[in-house]
C-alpha cells in the first residue's frame, strides 16, 4: 500500500498530539526557578573566587579585568609549580634537549635521551592512559562522556599548526558537566572537548606558541555553519602547568538564545606540562555560555591528573 | 513587565502545534517534549519583548529548530550516551506510519527536516519558509527537493507526489 508524504505527516501529527504538554504555570515556574538558580550560582562562584583571594593571598586579578583566579581544584592536590620549568615527563628534573644526540633503551620504547651527567634521564611517555584524563568534581559530574573523534581546537581562520608533525600520540573525549545547582534530570550546563597530546621532546612549547599566534592572527571570523561573526582574543590564563594559553571566542547570541543582549562565550585553554599538552575547549550545551570559574577549576583538575600520571 | 495571562494564552494556543513541529524535527517524543519546554521557558524569560513580536510563534519554532540542530550535532558525538539517558515519555504507542516517517526523518539533515515540517505541518510556501529560516528561496527548494528524494529512497512504499519543489508556493 502506498502513502503520500502528507499522509505520513498527518500520522505523525496524531502521534505528537499524544505527547503530554505541561501546564503553562509550570513552565513559567520552571523558568523563574532556573533564573534564580543561575543568579545564586553566579553569586556562589564569585564568593568562592573572592574567598580564594582572601585566603590564598597569593592569587591576583588578571590584567584583563576578568574574574580572579580560583584556588586549586576543590579536592586537595599538588599546586602547579610554574616557576620551576617542568622537564619532559619524569621524576627527574633534568630538562632533555630536543637536540639530545642519543636515545637510550627504554621499556616504553620512548627513547629517553641520555643526560650529560649519566644520571637517569627523563622518560618521555609514548601512550596516554585513561587515568591521564581528569574526573569532574562530584557536584559537576553528569556521567556523560564520549570518546568520539573530533578536532582538538576550534577553527581559527584556517590556521594550521606545524607542531602537529611532532605529535607522538593524541587522545580526546567529549565530557558534559552540570552546575551543582542544576535540578536532577536537567540537561547538562556545558561540555568540553578535552584532548591530551604527547609531543616529541622539546616540541610542545611550539604548539602553544603557534596557538597564541593563531589567536592573534584571527581577531574575527565566520564559522562554516554559523552566520554570526566571532571575535577571538587572548586572556590572561593564570598559572597552569609549565605554561598555558587561554583565549575566548565571543559572539552575540542568535535570536531566542541566551540572555537578551548577552554574548555567547567559548573558552579554550591549552596547558603544557613537559612534553604533554592538554586542551580544554568549553563548547557549552544548547547555547549556554562558558563560565570562567568552572573552566579554571576543571583546568586545574586536568593538570593535576596529568601530573599524577607523569610522576 | 511580563504579563503571565497573555503568556498562558499564547502557550495554550501554540503548544500543541509547536509539539508537532518539535516531534517532526527531533523525531523523538522525549526530545520533542524537552525542546518545547525549553523553547517556552526561553519565551517566558523574554516575554516582555516577545509579546510585542510580530510573529512570536515563528520565533518559537526558530528556537525549537536551533535547539534541535544543536542536539542533532551532539548526537553524533554522544550517540551511545544520549540513547540511554532520560525517562521514556508518557505517550501512547505511535502509529505505524508515524514510526516509519520518524525513522526515515532521523536520517535526514536537520535543515531538510525543518523545511519539510514547515511545509507539511504548516502549509508554508517556499518563500515563507525562506523568510522564517533566513535562507535564500533556492536553498529552501533544494532542502525540500532533496528531503523528499531521500524520504522516497528510505520509504519504498512512498508515493512521491509529482509536485516539484518549484511548484510549492
Amino acid at each position: 500500500m502506498s502513502a503520500e508524504i502528507s499522509d505520513l505527516y498527518r500520522s505523525l501529527t496524531v502521534d505528537a498530539d499524544g505527547v503530554q504538554v505541561a501546564r503553562p504555570e509550570l513552565v513559567r515556574r520552571r523558568a523563574d526557578r532556573r533564573a534564580r538558580l543561575r543568579i545564586a550560582g553566579t553569586a556562589v562562584a564569585v564568593a568562592v573566587l573572592l574567598g580564594g583571594v582572601a585566603v590564598g593571598g597569593r592569587l591576583a586579578f588578571p590584567a584583563d579585568g576578568s574574574a580572579p583566579l580560583p584556588p586549586p581544584a576543590d579536592t586537595p592536590g599538588p599546586l602547579p609549580t610554574p616557576s620551576t620549568p617542568r622537564p619532559s615527563p619524569s621524576v627527574s628534573s633534568t630538562l632533555p634537549s630536543a637536540e639530545s644526540p642519543t636515545a637510550a633503551n627504554s621499556p616504553s620504547g620512548g627513547g629517553p635521551p641520555a643526560s650529560a651527567t649519566g644520571a637517569a634521564a627523563p622518560r618521555q611517555p609514548t601512550s596516554i592512559p585513561d587515568r591521564a584524563f581528569f574526573t569532574l568534581a562530584p557536584a559537576n559530574d553528569r556521567d556523560m562522556e564520549s570518546w568520539a573523534k573530533s578536532a582538538m581546537l576550534p577553527a581559527l581562520c584556517g590556521a594550521r599548526y606545524p607542531s602537529d608533525s611532532a605529535v607522538v600520540q593524541r587522545r580526546g573525549r567529549f565530557l558534559a558537566y552540570k552546575t551543582p545547582q542544576a535540578p536532577a534530570g536537567s540537561v547538562p550546563d556545558g561540555s568540553y572537548r578535552h584532548t591530551i597530546t604527547i609531543y616529541r621532546t622539546g616540541r610542545a612549547d611550539d604548539a602553544l606558541r603557534e596557538l597564541r599566534q593563531a589567536v592573534r592572527d584571527c581577531p574575527t571570523q565566520k564559522l562554516s555553519d554559523d552566520a554570526r561573526t566571532w571575535r577571538q582574543r587572548l586572556l590572561t590564563s593564570g598559572e597552569y602547568g609549565d605554561e598555558s594559553v587561554l583565549f575566548e571566542m565571543r559572539s552575540p547570541y542568535p535570536d531566542g538564545m541566551g540572555e537578551p543582549g548577552a554574548d555567547e562565550v567559548r573558552l579554550v585553554r591549552a596547558v603544557r606540562i613537559g612534553d604533554v599538552v592538554t586542551v580544554l575547549w568549553e563548547q557549552g550545551w544548547e547555547y549556554t555560555t562558558a563560565q570562567r570559574a568552572q573552566v579554571d577549576a576543571d583546568s586545574r583538575r586536568a593538570v593535576t591528573a596529568i601530573e599524577n600520571w607523569l610522576d | 513587565m511580563r504579563d503571565a495571562q497573555s503568556f498562558d494564552e499564547f502557550y495554550r494556543s501554540t503548544a500543541r502545534r509547536t509539539m508537532r513541529y518539535a516531534y517532526a524535527v527531533a523525531g523523538d517524543h522525549t526530545e520533542a517534549q524537552d525542546l518545547v519546554q525549553e523553547a517556552f521557558t526561553r519565551a517566558w524569560r523574554q516575554w516582555g519583548r516577545l509579546s510585542e513580536h510580530p510573529a512570536p510563534e515563528a520565533w518559537l519554532r526558530l528556537v525549537v529548530a536551533r535547539l534541535a540542530t544543536d542536539r542533532w550535532r551532539r548526537l553524533h558525538r554522544w550517540r551511545s550516551v544520549l540513547s540511554r539517558t532520560g525517562p521514556q515519555p508518557d505517550a501512547p504507542p505511535p502509529s505505524e506510519d508515524g514510526v516509519l516517517l520518524v525513522r526515515a526523518l532521523r536520517q535526514l539533515p536537520a535543515t531538510h527536516r525543518q523545511a519539510l515540517a514547515l511545509h507539511y505541518l504548516f502549509d508554508m510556501s517556499v518563500e515563507e519558509i525562506a523568510r522564517e529560516t533566513g535562507v535564500p528561496v533556492g536553498t529552501v527548494k533544494s532542502w525540500l527537493s532533496r528531503g523528499r528524494s531521500r524520504l522516497a529512497a528510505l520509504l519504498p512504499d512512498l508515493s512521491v507526489e509529482a509536485l516539484e519543489a518549484n511548484d510549492v508556493s
